[in-house]
């Protein structure tokens, strides 16, 4: 085992942190989704331009193609450069394309890949719904066959981004009386689309980032359909893999960032006297150390296998409550400063407020551990 | 950048294991069978990192922490953590006591039979000195033994990289007992039924057990990257390990506790061994306890 880096890798590291250096725009991202719209699209475009769009994507469809390694190295010089978030482009870039990427007809892959690179196009998923969150394969929306089309009903909730998306990646059920994973179809819908209506949700930090999607009647080709009807559980899940590998890289650094700052301020107020205050950040401070490190050898697994690393779910959950604390650390040192906190505040307690999503979304943290439990320790089963 | 075992390290672990569930099962943890340590000294323990020419295996600190670890899952002698340092960074031959600062000027000699010599255990710099420890008594790990000797200054270890080889040992123990808590919460959840099924079945214990190995892979992590931070001489080697120390503690804290609460009433008996992993935390975890001062940089 060895931490060191080759010097070819530390040449690319240093390749990485003379672009982002140059190009990460010195404004801050927009809060709403909206003001941010044109930010995003923006930094995409400049991210495709020098190559560094879908730095995980082949390059025959037009990705950088890095290895694991290099894609560590440049999400943390990424995050090191403060470089933000791609926003309204994570969909796309994250996980609709390498879903159609794995599951897509040529011709599918030949029209969206492109402009999802580009930044041209913006993409929503559509899988929660009100009576399917945790229990994801609870799926109510359908898609009935009528012709060469899917007449869509029902309604999508949690849809980050569904009022800027031009395409959404929508699991359905298109086999009538279908049950649980069997009878659903992943399809790409047209955001723009008559019998669509989005309805944008306020978080509880005041953000307006994700909304319902409601479909009267939505006729989608079914030449959207992606890997064909009946299969959309099984092309769903094709790229969960993603994101528990390499997809929590920048985050990671960022809130070893975040820690360090916390750290500074408690020094500046004094509050690092108190014995309490400067044990807890210590804690975190070594817990952000090891949670890159569990990443390190995930990583290095994933690198041997070609799979991630059986404790992806572990990382998951720890990252997501870590998060969390950090969070609150952040608040606590705020003080009386907490109570002018109001909508459209950035700071901390808007990111607190925020955060709570960390332990819910894509599997709340009891999910996770039901997971642990019974895939990783081989307990049964409840029932 | 690999943070993978391989196949060495994984052979060398394994191996480990497997000669411990033999030799020292947990269920005999606390008699130490006869002749115990000169067959842990035959299997080369103690010298892994020593270099060839003073008659170690030239081995580096991630394959020494990885089979340390193994080697506190079975609550293997306290006395092979200090040996394995005097020998790194004396030429002390011998077995060696961990000592500890008693507070009133004598030290706590931990594991002193047999022992003429003790590692004496202080944040800022290590000391060996001579013992020569009366009848031994019982410490709240029953597993280890203690004697009060007489406080000495002792011939000082120069270096601060010593200090952080101690660490990193008593990290990977602590890892261990962390480990074996999980185990043995998690083959019981799985035996014990109640209401009619397995209790590893309802949430309540899944969580548990769930919570124990994410400690644990949070432990182990950073024990590798400490092991390799102290190994590759990296400027913040000391961070690295002091983390890594206060990680594996806590999780082998947490770990015994909730070991016993899964349980139940069994684990409040002696008799079971419940109550071992704790305790062995606990006594690690008053050896150098890592302070927040390094890890706030």
């Amino acid at each position: 085992m060895r931490i060191a880096f080759t010097p070819e890798q530390q040449a690319f590291r240093a390749t990485c942190r003379v672009w982002l250096g140059e190009n990460v725009p010195a404004e801050p991202r927009p809060l709403d989704a909206l003001d941010a719209l044109p930010f995003d699209t923006a930094w995409q475009r400049r991210l495709f331009d020098a190559g560094w769009a879908g730095i995980n994507w082949p390059r025959e469809y037009g990705g950088r193609g890095l290895s694991l390694i290099e894609q560590v190295i440049w999400l943390e010089e990424y995050a090191r450069a403060n470089a933000p978030w791609i926003g309204a482009n994570f969909v796309g870039v994250n996980h609709g394309g390498p879903t159609l990427i794995a599951n897509a007809s040529e011709e599918q892959k030949a029209f969206h890949l492109p402009r999802i690179l580009k930044g041209e196009a913006i993409w929503c998923q559509g899988f929660s719904e009100p009576g399917a969150g945790s229990d994801l394969a609870a799926i109510r929306t359908t898609g009935r066959i009528e012709g060469d089309h899917l007449i869509v009903n029902g309604s999508k909730i949690w849809t980050s981004f569904a009022h800027v998306a031009d395409w959404q990646e929508l699991v359905l059920r298109t086999e009538p009386g279908s049950q649980r994973h069997a009878g659903l179809s992943w399809v790409i819908c047209d955001m723009h689309a008559p019998g669509i209506t989005v309805r944008p949700i306020r978080k509880i930090n005041g953000q307006t980032e994700f909304c319902e999607v409601f479909y009267d009647d939505v006729r989608v080709p079914l030449g959207n359909v992606v890997g064909g009807l009946g299969n959309g559980w099984k092309v769903a899940m094709s790229t969960l893999g993603f994101e528990r590998g390499t997809g929590f890289i920048a985050d990671q650094v960022r809130i070893g960032i975040e820690v360090d700052e916390l750290i500074a301020t408690a020094r500046a107020s004094g509050a690092i006297a108190n014995q309490a205050i400067a044990g807890d950040l210590a804690l975190l401070r070594a817990e952000v150390a090891a949670l890159r490190a569990m990443t390190y050898r995930n990583i290095s697994e994933a690198a041997r296998t070609g799979q991630p690393g059986a404790e992806s779910s572990l990382i998951r959950l720890f990252t997501s409550e870590l998060n969390q604390r950090v969070d609150r650390m952040a608040v606590d040192l705020l003080g009386d400063d907490i109570i002018d906190f109001a909508y459209g505040d950035p700071g901390p307690v808007s990111e607190y407020l925020r955060g709570f999503a960390h332990t819910i979304a894509g599997g709340t943290a009891q999910v996770q551990r039901n997971i642990i439990g019974e895939r990783l320790l081989g307990l049964p089963r409840g029932r | 950048m690999d943070l993978h075992p391989g196949d060495e390290i994984e052979t060398l672990r394994s191996a480990t294991a497997e000669w411990l569930a033999g030799r020292l099962p947990l269920a005999a943890a606390r008699r130490s069978p006869p002749g115990l340590w000169d067959e842990l000294e035959a299997m080369g323990w103690p010298v892994m990192t020593l270099a060839e020419d003073r008659g170690g295996l030239a081995l580096d600190h991630a394959s020494e922490a990885v089979v340390f670890a193994e080697l506190g899952r079975h609550l293997a002698p306290l006395a092979m953590v200090a040996t394995a340092v005097a020998r790194r960074w004396t030429l002390l031959p011998a077995k060696c006591a961990l000592a500890i600062p008693a507070g009133d000027g004598a030290l706590r000699a931990l594991d002193p039979e047999g022992a003429d010599v003790a590692l004496v255990a202080r944040a800022d710099e290590l000391a060996t000195v001579e013992i020569s420890p009366g009848p031994a008594r019982a410490t709240i790990d029953l597993t280890t033994l203690q004697a009060r000797v007489p406080g000495a200054p002792g011939a000082p270890i120069a270096g601060q990289k010593a200090v952080l080889h101690l660490r990193l040992l008593l990290a990977a123990y602590a890892l261990g007992a962390a480990d074996a808590a999980r185990d043995m919460a998690v083959d019981y959840a799985k035996l014990r039924v109640q209401f009619g099924q397995p209790i590893g079945a309802f949430q309540a214990i899944k969580h548990i057990c769930a919570d124990m190995a994410v400690g644990c892979a949070v432990a182990r992590s950073q024990l590798y990257y400490a092991a390799c931070a102290l190994g590759e001489d990296a400027a913040d080697a000391a961070f690295h390990v002091l983390a890594a120390h206060m990680l594996a503690l806590r999780a082998a804290l947490a770990n015994g506790r909730a070991n016993i609460q899964v349980h139940g009433g069994i684990g409040m008996t002696d008799e079971a061994q419940a109550h071992l992993p704790l305790k062995r935390a606990h006594l690690l975890g008053r050896i150098i306890p890592p302070g927040a001062g390094i890890l706030l940089g």
